[in-house]
């Protein structure tokens, strides 16, 4: 009961907040551009609207800048902004003050993170839904995709592809948390995920936390060339990061000397 | 029973920066207890350390007569508190900043209506926290901190911002708290004057040393014993040699020859005695030391 209490009041915090507004727009980004070219090029549009791999193409031009840029980045100043309501207004110290365990209160706010994520993937796969139907509303030439749509892969994929982000918001909240200027931790997210690009061609580049979608999304759409495939599984890989980051993060907070 | 007790609490942020010294803060249950001190004397120090907000480095502290650490989240459900500036989300109403509250401690949600009445914020509708006055800010925080009726109130300068009127309203908030509720109520302030109507027990602080606690009455004493009379004389070696003839503890003091507040009677004895060996008197005079002095007497000590 009490963490259910704890969640609900965490929960309430973010109603308004810049995190909140980012989730819409992270989530809607891609498909609203996709939608636009979409309308644009109508008159091109009947023949891809009946082939057979309309979904699967729809889904990899979808995920391709979502997976590589728009996630990492979203991932990055959601976590970074929902530390931040606290350290803004001053409020750790009200919080800290509440009859809740110290860990009560680090579990509360990462499962809001978490939730905030599933909701932006939820959003996202109905952006992408949207984005491929609207056009068949609007124009008259354009006919309602006539492949099914692949329930079962798009599931899988987004399950992994939820995995592979884990160790950027764990990793994300333990900076946010231990950090005041919210330049810290996201510029410290930002410089560790431009490092992971550089080293996007490197042949161990799996095993850098920050890489785990992308290279999963070039997997699994095909791109990823001539590398060499991991010999690892990612979302094994992605779960063991995030469990010791989940750890650190943990331990970081509780055992802070200043709590407010 | 004490309602907080410190025992030889120290706290130091560096090796060369002790901000408290074995403090050992005695707050009865039931009272209100001026935390007094000037700005960075160790008051919210003090008050960080018995709310868990700092990790205790030395000593002890209890409340409600039981170890504070190994009964955190018990004794805070007993507990409210403002620790200096208001802590308001900003991008919420008053009503969203208490009902934040009202889910973690599981009180009624009547209540936010009640203490919103009572802070006086009732008509604040849709308005965020963030366009309040800083009044409103620091009423909304009190009505936060008052929200599940807790047995023990820890205020830190809670009157900042205020207006003379606002500082009216909440001594008469915490006075019917204390007699109709039995809370207790510890209060910090660097003025004297703003706490003294209101408290019953006065706890003075400096360096991170506590330089005098007692019941406001001690202190009021106190004042008395700062209390004396002065002749103004043209012979003040000669006055306080006849003077000490009494048996008094005299002393030259500002070019005016001092002793402790004595009867009338014996003031015009020594009078009749210093005319008689020709010695000038241009002036007797109490000076009676007030709360205010009695203060910045501790504090420089």
């Amino acid at each position: 009961m009490t963490f259910i209490n704890s969640f609900q009041s965490e929960w309430l915090k973010k109603k308004r907040s810049l995190a909140s507004w980012l989730v819409l727009a992270g989530a809607f980004f891609t498909p609203l551009i996709i939608l636009i070219a979409k309308i644009k090029n109508h008159a091109a549009l009947a023949a891809l609207y009946v082939s057979d791999d309309f979904w699967l193409k729809a889904w990899n031009q979808s995920w391709e800048s979502m997976e590589i840029f728009l996630l990492p980045v979203g991932i990055i100043l959601a976590t970074g902004l929902i530390a931040q309501i606290e350290y803004k207004n001053n409020t750790w110290k009200q919080l800290h003050t509440t009859p809740q365990a110290f860990t009560t209160i680090f579990l509360a706010k990462f499962l809001v993170i978490m939730i905030m994520l599933a909701e932006v993937f939820v959003l996202f796969n109905l952006g992408i839904y949207l984005s491929a139907v609207i056009p068949s509303m609007i124009f008259g030439d354009v006919p309602y995709p006539s492949a099914p749509i692949p329930f079962a892969n798009f599931w899988n994929a987004n399950v992994n592809f939820f995995v592979d982000c884990l160790p950027v918001v764990a990793l994300q909240y333990l900076l946010s948390l231990q950090f005041k200027n919210f330049l810290v931790p996201v510029g410290a997210g930002f410089a560790i995920w431009f490092v992971g690009i550089g080293l996007l061609s490197w042949e161990y580049s799996y095993i850098f936390p920050y890489l785990h979608g992308t290279i999963d999304f070039l997997m699994s759409s095909g791109q990823f060339g001539s590398r060499k495939i991991p010999p690892v599984n990612i979302e094994l890989l992605a779960v063991i990061y995030f469990a010791a980051f989940s750890l650190a993060s943990w331990f970081l907070y509780v055992t802070k000397k200043e709590k407010g | 029973m004490y309602c907080i007790e410190t025992i030889d609490l120290t706290h130091k942020f560096s090796a060369a920066e002790t901000a408290l010294n074995l403090v050992n803060l005695r707050v009865a249950e039931g009272s209100i207890y001026g935390f007094l001190g000037p700005n960075g004397a160790g008051k919210t120090t003090t008050l960080k350390l018995i709310l868990g907000l700092l990790k205790k480095q030395s000593g002890e502290i209890r409340i409600f007569g039981k170890p504070f650490e190994t009964n955190r989240v018990e004794t805070l459900r007993r507990i409210g508190s403002m620790i200096e500036s208001p802590s308001l989300y900003s991008h919420l109403t008053a009503v969203e900043n208490l009902k934040i509250l009202q889910k973690v401690y599981g009180c009624p949600k009547g209540r936010i209506g009640e203490v919103l009445e009572l802070a006086g914020l009732a008509r604040t509708g849709s308005k965020r926290a963030g366009q309040f006055s800083l009044g409103m800010k620091q009423r909304l925080s009190i009505a936060m901190a008052l929200l599940h009726s807790p047995s023990l109130l820890i205020l830190d300068e809670p009157t900042n911002g205020l207006d003379p009127n606002g500082i009216l309203e909440i001594r008469e908030l915490l006075q019917n708290l204390s007699e109709n509720h039995g809370t207790t109520i510890l209060i910090s302030s660097h003025l004297l004057s703003e706490i003294e109507k209101l408290v019953t027990h006065i706890g003075i602080i400096n360096r991170g040393v506590i330089l005098f606690q007692g019941t406001l009455a001690e202190l009021v004493n106190k004042r008395r014993q700062n209390s004396f009379i002065v002749f103004e004389t043209n012979d003040d070696a000669r006055a306080l040699q006849i003077i000490n003839d009494f048996g008094l503890n005299a002393r030259i003091e500002s070019g005016r020859v001092a002793i402790p507040v004595i009867e009338k009677k014996q003031i015009a004895r020594i009078n009749q005695k210093l005319v008689k060996s020709k010695i000038e008197i241009y002036q007797i005079g109490k000076i009676e030391n007030d709360l205010e002095k009695i203060f910045f007497d501790v504090i420089s000590e």
